[in-house]
């Protein structure tokens, strides 16, 4: 209850003008971001993680908070007006969005995907803001060797969790992992892989990591692919949007029915709490929930409203679950909360279990940030700027990559000053190029990078504690419930038979 | 054909990589002493799972090609991309030597000019000119970052 009043008090913040204007600003480049094929909000906040070095953390913080929740309903722009979904988690919203485009009705579309994403931003972000304390104080009782088997369960998670590239992804891992040994050794003055190279005594920084996996591999995987755009420009001068159809009517609402955004965000929510799982495969699972509980399932793919609210419902509220992980445990579950983990970690803030309770006063604006994003800035951005946003996805792709190439690299100077960092910026750049064109997840190596460091303390301090008996991890209580869930989802994702999309969405994909 | 074998150079040099690493982990010294894990015990453990999924994969990509069914891949340019990167490399190296504005300027001009034809070369160096001048906007004034100069 202590926490909610702070998170309620935390309201006052954002009547700051300059926070205001971070928080908002935040918001529209998110949404800029993500509404355009090809880039990401991800893209977004590692080009802007340089800048938080000079920002206040709490104000940083909150601006990355409205990116995200922006990030996932931003992709609803073009994936309803040309079917390109701008971010995957608008891959569903698409199904819906843009028959009902082709009817005409496009402005409805977003419409009803701005009032989805807006419940499931709100309810994720109410879910958190309550549940994120006690989860917080459970954590604390998670000792060593418990600590150590969950980050096993959130590494094995997330790299299960990609289905068809199993053994890539867990190669992605390994690479994260491997990169995160670069350096001096954290328990013994011991320096590993750093080849004579002084500058690699310290280990590799975060920044160049997330720049050149987030930043300089788009701007080369963009370079050979330019030609797509024409169309899609020419398909965005045919779209004519007004202010005024974006409101649905209320009878619209009332026939989608609370329970579907309800129950969506739900889904949203939980499947956000699991390592890398992410917002496309929350609105895929609320997407096939509602058509599976419809009583017109043959209406869906073919303009139904309610797609576009259950997909959308979800994909927002996982922003909400994706940061009980990150802030109660420090394990962040997809790009951006690894992103947010950074700016913590940049200043000097350890994450974890401690954090809730140490530094509340500083995670309750954060999260206040993200309800006021969803509940305000999500409806009020669409009805003042949708008809421009969608311009946006026409601006020229020379002057925004030019832009764009020109913040990543200076951006990885600033965080020691160092063209080394920038030159390092560069070499993990052309990595997740390769990776990426060879279908490797990139971000499961950045996961590798991030709960590296901890994974092997963890691991040598359990077996320390142990005399090098690996059995504590079965006989300790906490470690044993994770190592069990563990094995839960490995039967779950990896050997269970998945569920099959539903018939337009590999259209759409 | 080529793009056959362009893939498993990858999954090839990802192997290498890996053994190096594990080769490295063995030389840093013993995993255990006195039933202490030392500071090689980790790198032991993840550079054997490294080439153990290199190894399946480089397996796995040798049975394609010996099957000619690799996926033939994007048809973007081949190009392009080692273009970008001999670009940003020069861009680093010029910063630090020159300082932000005249590399900035070049190297915003020439990423224009590599993602667009070359037409309109007066309004694209205007563009470039621009985007720089709002870089040191963003960075040296609103956000107190010190960039390089000719002097320093």
């Amino acid at each position: 209850m202590e926490f909610i009043t702070l998170v309620a008090g935390s309201f006052s913040t954002l009547l700051n003008p300059m926070v205001l204007a971070y928080v908002i600003a935040g918001f529209i480049i998110g949404t800029i971001f993500s509404a355009i094929p090809g880039l990401t909000a991800t893209l977004a906040l590692a080009l802007l993680l340089p800048l938080t070095y000079s920002l206040d953390v709490t104000i940083a913080l909150m601006a990355c908070a409205s990116i995200y929740m922006a990030g996932m309903c931003g992709g609803s722009i073009t994936a309803t007006t040309i079917n390109i979904p701008g971010a995957p988690s608008s891959m569903m919203t698409a199904l819906d969005g843009y028959p009902l485009q082709k009817q005409g009705k496009g402005a409805l579309a977003l419409g009803h995907a701005a009032i989805g994403s807006m419940a499931g931003g709100a309810i994720g972000a109410m879910l958190l803001i309550g549940l994120a304390p006690f989860i917080a104080e459970a954590s604390l009782l998670v000792q060593t060797t418990g600590k150590f088997s969950l980050l096993a369960f959130a590494m094995i998670v997330i790299v299960i969790a990609q289905r068809g590239k199993v053994v890539k992804a867990a190669m992605a891992a390994c690479i994260g992992l491997m990169l995160a040994t670069i350096g001096l050794d954290a328990m013994e003055p011991v320096t590993r892989f750093t080849f004579g190279f002084s500058s690699l005594t310290a280990g590799i920084d975060l920044m160049p990591v997330i720049i050149g996996t987030f930043a300089i591999s788009e701007i080369l995987m963009q370079a050979g692919a330019a030609k797509e755009d024409r169309k899609t420009t020419e398909a965005i001068s045919a779209v004519k949007i007004r202010r005024r159809d974006f409101i649905p009517p209320l009878s619209s609402i009332r026939e989608i029915g609370l329970i579907c955004y309800i129950k969506s965000s739900l889904i949203g929510y939980s499947v956000g709490t699991l390592p890398g799982a992410g917002g496309s495969m929350g609105s895929f699972l609320a997407y096939v929930e509602t058509v599976r509980t419809s009583p017109n399932p043959e209406s869906y793919g073919k303009g139904n409203p309610k797609g576009i609210a259950a997909s959308e419902s979800a994909n927002n509220a996982v922003c909400g679950g994706a940061l009980v992980p990150m802030l109660t445990f420090g394990i962040p579950g997809d790009p951006i909360t690894a992103i947010m983990l950074g700016v913590l970690v940049i200043n000097g803030i350890q994450p974890g279990p401690q954090l809730m309770a140490g530094q509340a006063d500083l995670i309750a604006p954060v999260l206040a940030s993200l309800l006021f994003s969803a509940v305000v800035l999500i409806p009020l951005t669409l009805f003042l700027l949708g008809p421009y946003f969608i311009k946006i996805v026409s601006i020229r792709k020379d002057v925004l990559y030019g832009a764009i190439a020109l913040l990543a690299v200076v951006g990885s100077y600033v965080a020691t000053y160092s063209t080394f960092q920038m030159m390092m910026a560069l070499v993990l750049g052309v990595l997740a190029y390769y990776m990426r064109k060879n279908v490797f997840p990139v971000v499961t190596m950045l996961l590798g990078f991030i709960l590296g460091p901890n994974l092997e303390e963890f691991l040598r301090r359990s077996l320390a504690l142990s005399n090098g008996n690996p059995m504590t991890f079965f006989t300790s209580l906490d470690s044993l419930f994770f190592v069990i869930l563990t094995l839960i989802f490995v039967y779950f994702l990896a050997i269970k038979k998945p569920l099959q999309k539903p018939t337009g969405a590999a259209q759409s994909a | 054909m080529f793009y056959l074998y362009k893939k498993i150079i990858f999954q090839f040099l990802v192997f290498i990589v890996s053994v190096g690493y594990l080769v490295t982990a063995f030389n840093i010294g013993n995993p255990m002493l006195d039933g202490q894990l030392q500071a090689s015990f980790f790198p032991l453990i993840i550079g054997s799972f490294a080439v153990l999924f290199s190894g399946i994969l480089l397996f796995k990509e040798w049975a394609l090609v010996k099957n000619k069914a690799a996926d033939p891949g994007d048809d973007s340019s081949p190009y392009t991309a080692p273009i970008l990167v001999l670009l940003i490399f020069i861009y680093i190296l010029a910063f630090s030597a020159i300082g932000y504005f005249i590399p900035s300027t070049l190297f915003v001009f020439s990423m224009i000019l590599l993602f667009s034809e070359k037409k309109k070369i007066v309004q694209k160096a205007v563009i470039s000119i621009v985007i720089v001048t709002l870089g040191y906007l963003v960075f040296e004034l609103l956000f107190g970052v010190r960039l390089p100069t000719l002097r320093g």
